[in-house]
């Protein structure tokens, strides 16, 4: 950190702190005050666990009748009729939410980062402000004004100008099969990639402005151009702010249910390209939940919820895996 | 600039902390600056606040809050009642006809909305005293399309449609269709059918009507608020499947009669059991209520095969149907200890008053809601006076 | 133009300075179109009184007859309570099971289990949420199932994820020095975690408190399930308030010209309220930052 604190600090902001002799190092006898903090800020962090393992048990307990009925086949299972067939399986849904959030988030990551270095490197700095807030407003608008949106603008546009275009140029990857109509899951993984982006872009505009000045200076002090001290320090040292606002954002993506409502042609079947229509776990429960056609579908319904819950939980270990083993770990007390 | 700054390292802060003492001004103006906020907001509330049980006179007078849930189709009308309703404060929740029959099953709500009747499940479900049905406004679905070139509505039968949401008629230019309407050049297009993807009763008329012009229909889908569609694309709510039309050449949807009249989209004519071609309107759908000539049932009893489709006037639109209202029959006994009689009377006094053809029902054709026919009336009056609070009668409260 | 080494590492550079500048406006694009739509369908009926007038009822231009434009009052005024309120439940518990996290995720590493828990609650689809609100709140008193508490709980389900996520990522981000720093110079564990390194993580943390706080101010989904359809004002806590999702939600699902114009305006109000509010907690900030420092 290079403060005058601690001029003998190493420049790469210590992953384990420097070696102290016994006799130096700082132990600090806890107080009252440091009691009240931890019991206090325990409570709230016990709070926090404790309210979503009560989610997942109100969630399992108001799917318990398929879940004992179907098994792990809700898993498997490609198909959703309502009564008087109740068969339901996951599937289809589970695949296009995917899609839709892998989508969003291909192209919303860059984006965001894009503006974020932007917004912290090289904007101006009377500029850097009004543009943050301006960032944020794209997040305070309302997801049903970005679903009707999309339907009103998006779709045509998308109709006649792109969708003809990437079928023309890139029809041969296979993605694009099938007459565009505009109401798709492009559509849809194009509006959520642009309700991802503000929330990306605010937290990692956050971490990169965290970096130190130092860090950047002693990069730039040995030859680095603009973008290698981007790449060498700034992204590493704020990895896990950046990780932060994308898994905020991919959250967003994967629950996003007005918006995608509107744009996505609500048909549950397996998509055969990216111009066909779909229906994700969150507009499946959201179409059917008040209208479902008996206590089977409901609960098969908050069960789709769980499905969701589980994927979330699956991705969001995938990328702390990943990112533990190269994470630079700053805050907290020894112990 | 000394403030905070997200571009500033944070080692700024740390020179800054030299005199802890002074943050505490601070403070005390911000829980100065909170209090004066609240105070205001409270200040404001109480001043919204209606009168509160305060000096009710009797079981009449004094401010009861009723609250409704269900169709998002009535609901315009519902707040068009609740506003010039004012002997009591009525909210009502647009949440779709299955949520309405959810809320009132659960008991959370003091009347459910729903476009569809009670089918045998749900009414099974329903707890004792179980609920009356009570036919508060009709509605109609009308078939809407987007070609543009046309000058005249185009022409539909049942078969015509049913085929289009089977996904068995692809082209606009089919011969079945041309035959309909001779002298219209249907553009060789692919039709692209909307659905209704959420649950609602438009859909019940829509899948009612098609199933009652097609067996393969009826014995494949059959009708309910929600199904499976096999072809098309599916849009949430009226106004998305209106925007979905619009925003898409060659495709055809389903709404409600009075999303069709104010927002002068393109609709279709359907051919009637007469085999006349009737382009819908607010007196073509109230004479089919009239000639349908339904004996309704009894008040608690089973309404789900009350129809007034396909009936059988020259002029009579095919695809109409009633919206209904539920609420318990004994208030007392569903409700508990908590419900009082002033509750109950403000209740029926507002029931009465929706179906009353100089009260609620005048304020139905300017929004372009078909009003409920006199016989429909009178039959929902004599519902409403039997409803009955801990087995005693209702006293009737004058409305203003 | 040098084509050797240093020169293509300086062109790209430049390529990367242009590419990010690019993505910049590339973001801007759909912000201004959504809100140029926002001003077409709704922009005519802005006014001072559109701000205080309750809403009106639903109508279609006939000839001869104006319909009434109406306002959005208690609206606006139920939005601000349900989601000062559900502030006010999230944003000290959001930070608060930060900085547990943060503070004590070396000793304890399980600490750590909580901004973890909050990527994946942050997924729920917020119709999910509403249902469990409802479900909880069922159990607890039916008579309040619809009621500003209720709905003012479900938001502050939506929000606490985000602000403690993003709140955990700030904290982070104060170096270990300054904490250690801070030890050496006596000041006890607890005052350094909320006077110096929570200030310093103030402008991250406020970043996740105003997103939390735009995105709750326009969820319709969970408001429907917990708060109801209202549209009158506030008027006790166990009763239903109106908010501004709900009526855009209402009025932009119907077929009658003066409600779709009053929804847009009023996502248009709406908007413009979460950027008042961004500014002027940024500026509270400020001077806060200023008073604690030197001036």
């Amino acid at each position: 950190m290079g403060s005058p604190a601690n001029p003998t600090e190493s420049p790469a902001a210590g992953n384990a702190p420097p070696e102290v002799p016994p006799a130096q190092r700082v132990n600090r006898a806890p107080v009252l005050g440091d009691y009240f903090f931890s019991t206090l800020t325990g409570i709230a962090a016990a709070a926090v666990v404790g309210l979503s393992l009560l989610l997942v048990a109100v969630l399992v307990y108001s799917s318990r009748s398929t879940l004992s009925l179907f098994g792990p086949s809700f898993l498997w299972t490609t198909v959703w009729r309502p009564a008087p067939a109740n068969v339901f399986g996951i599937v289809p849904a589970a695949e296009d939410t995917l899609l839709t959030s892998a989508l969003a988030l291909l192209i919303g990551i860059p984006l965001s980062l894009g503006s974020a270095i932007f917004l912290t490197q090289h904007a101006p700095t009377w500029l850097r402000a009004p543009i943050g807030q301006v960032i944020e407003l794209l997040a305070a608008i309302p997801s049903i004004v970005f679903g009707f949106w999309g339907l009103i603008v998006l779709v045509p546009f998308e109709r006649y100008r792109v969708e003809p275009a990437l079928q023309g140029t890139l029809g041969w990857t296979g993605l694009f099969n099938g007459t565009p109509i505009g109401i798709d899951i492009l559509t849809a993984s194009l509006v959520l990639s642009i309700m991802t982006v503000p929330t990306i872009t605010a937290i990692s505009r956050d971490a990169i402005a965290a970096v130190p000045r130092s860090q950047k200076e002693a990069a730039l002090s040995l030859g680095a151009t603009d973008w290698e001290v981007t790449r060498t320090v700034v992204l590493p040292y704020s990895q896990g702010g950046i990780a932060a606002g994308i898994a905020l954002g991919l959250g967003r993506a994967l629950g996003e249910t007005m918006a995608v409502l509107l744009v996505i042609g609500n048909r549950f079947a397996i998509p055969s390209s990216l111009f066909s229509q779909g229906e994700t776990i969150a507009s499946l429960i959201a179409n059917d939940f008040t209208e479902a056609s008996g206590p089977l579908e409901l609960s098969a319904l908050i069960e789709a919820g769980l499905v969701l819950l589980l994927i979330t939980l699956a991705i969001n270990l995938a990328a702390r895996a990943y990112l533990a083993r190269s994470q630079v770990h700053e805050g907290g007390f020894e112990g | 600039m000394s403030a905070i700054d997200p571009a500033s390292p944070p080692e700024e802060i740390v020179r800054r902390q030299k005199s802890p003492g002074r943050g505490r001004g601070v403070y005390v103006v911000l829980v100065v600056v909170i209090g004066l906020v609240l105070v205001v907001v409270g200040a404001n509330a109480a001043g919204l606040i209606h009168l509160y049980g305060g000096s009710s006179t009797g079981v009449c007078g004094g401010n009861v809050v009723l609250n409704g849930a269900g169709s998002t189709l009535v609901a315009p009308l519902m707040f068009q009642w609740a506003t010039s309703y004012t002997d009591s404060t009525v909210n009502y929740n647009s949440i779709g006809s299955g949520g309405g029959i959810a809320q009132i099953t659960s008991k959370t709500v003091d009347f459910g909305a729903s476009d569809a009747p009670l089918s045998s499940t749900q009414r099974g479900a329903i707890p004792s005293p179980g609920v009356v049905t009570i036919p508060e406004s009709v509605g109609a679905a009308v078939p809407i399309y987007n070609l543009p070139g046309l000058n005249a509505p185009l022409r539909f039968n049942g078969s015509a449609l049913a085929a289009i949401y089977l996904g068995t008629m692809t082209n606009w230019n089919n011969s079945e269709l041309q035959a309909l309407n001779p002298g219209v050049t249907l553009p060789n297009a692919a039709i692209v059918p909307v659905f209704r993807a959420d649950g609602s009763g438009t859909t019940f008329i829509w899948t009612s009507y098609l199933s009652s012009q097609n067996t393969t229909w009826r014995n494949t889908l059959g009708f309910s608020t929600a199904l499976v569609f096999p072809a098309g694309i599916g849009e949430k709510g009226n106004a998305g499947v209106t925007q979905a039309v619009k925003s898409t050449v060659d495709a055809i949807g389903y709404v409600d009669i009075n999303y069709a009249l104010t927002d002068s989209l393109s609709y279709g004519a359907v051919e009637n059991p007469a085999g006349h071609y009737v382009l819908a309107n607010l007196s073509n759908i109230a004479s089919a209520v009239q000639d349908s000539n339904v004996s309704f049932p009894a008040a608690t009893g089973d309404w789900y095969n009350v129809s007034v489709l396909n009936a059988k006037g020259p002029q009579d639109y095919p695809i109409s149907s009633f919206t209904y209202l539920f609420v318990y029959k004994d208030l007392g006994a569903a409700y508990g200890s908590s419900y009082g009689m002033s509750k109950a009377a403000a209740l029926t006094a507002f029931l009465r008053y929706i179906v009353s053809p100089t009260g609620g029902q005048s304020q139905a054709a300017a929004l372009y809601y078909v009003p409920l026919t006199a016989q429909v009336a009178a039959n929902d009056l004599t519902t409403i006076n039997s409803l009955t609070f801990n087995g005693g009668t209702i006293p009737v409260c004058s409305t203003s | 133009m040098r084509f050797d080494r240093l020169g293509r590492r300086k062109l790209l550079s430049h390529l990367a300075t242009v590419l990010s500048g690019a993505a910049m406006i590339v973001v801007m694009i759909p912000l201004v179109l959504v809100l140029y739509e926002a001003f077409t369908l709704g922009g005519s009926v802005l006014s001072w009184s559109f701000l205080t007038s309750d809403p009106p009822t639903a109508c279609s231009p006939r000839a001869g007859v104006a319909c009434p434009v109406g306002g959005i009052g208690p609206a606006i005024e139920g939005t601000f309570i349900l989601i000062g309120l559900a502030g006010l439940l999230a944003v000290p518990v959001g930070i608060a099971a930060a900085m547990f996290s943060v503070e004590y995720g070396d000793k304890y590493p399980a600490a750590r289990l909580v901004g973890f828990v909050a990527d994946v609650l942050s997924g729920v689809p917020s119709i999910v949420v509403g249902v469990f609100v409802y479900s909880l709140v069922l159990l607890y008193d039916p008579a309040i199932v619809f009621s500003t508490i209720s709905g003012s709980l479900a938001l502050a389900m939506i929000m606490i994820p985000i602000v403690t996520r993003t709140s955990e990522a700030a904290l982070r981000t104060v170096p270990r020095s300054m904490r250690e720093a801070a030890l050496a110079l006596g000041i006890a564990r607890w005052k350094t975690a909320t006077r110096i390194v929570l200030v310093a993580a103030a402008p991250g943390i406020l970043t996740g408190v105003l997103l939390a706080l735009a995105r709750v101010a326009g969820e319709a989904a969970p408001l429907l399930l917990t708060d109801g359809g209202s549209f009158r004002g506030f008027a006790g806590f166990d009763q239903q308030v109106a908010a501004l999702p709900i009526l855009i939600f209402t009025f932009a699902d119907s077929p009658y010209q003066n409600w779709i114009a009053v929804a847009w305006g009023a996502a248009l109000v709406l908007i413009l309220l979460v950027l008042a509010l961004s500014i002027a907690m940024r500026l509270v900030l400020d001077r806060i930052a200023r008073r604690m420092g030197s001036v």
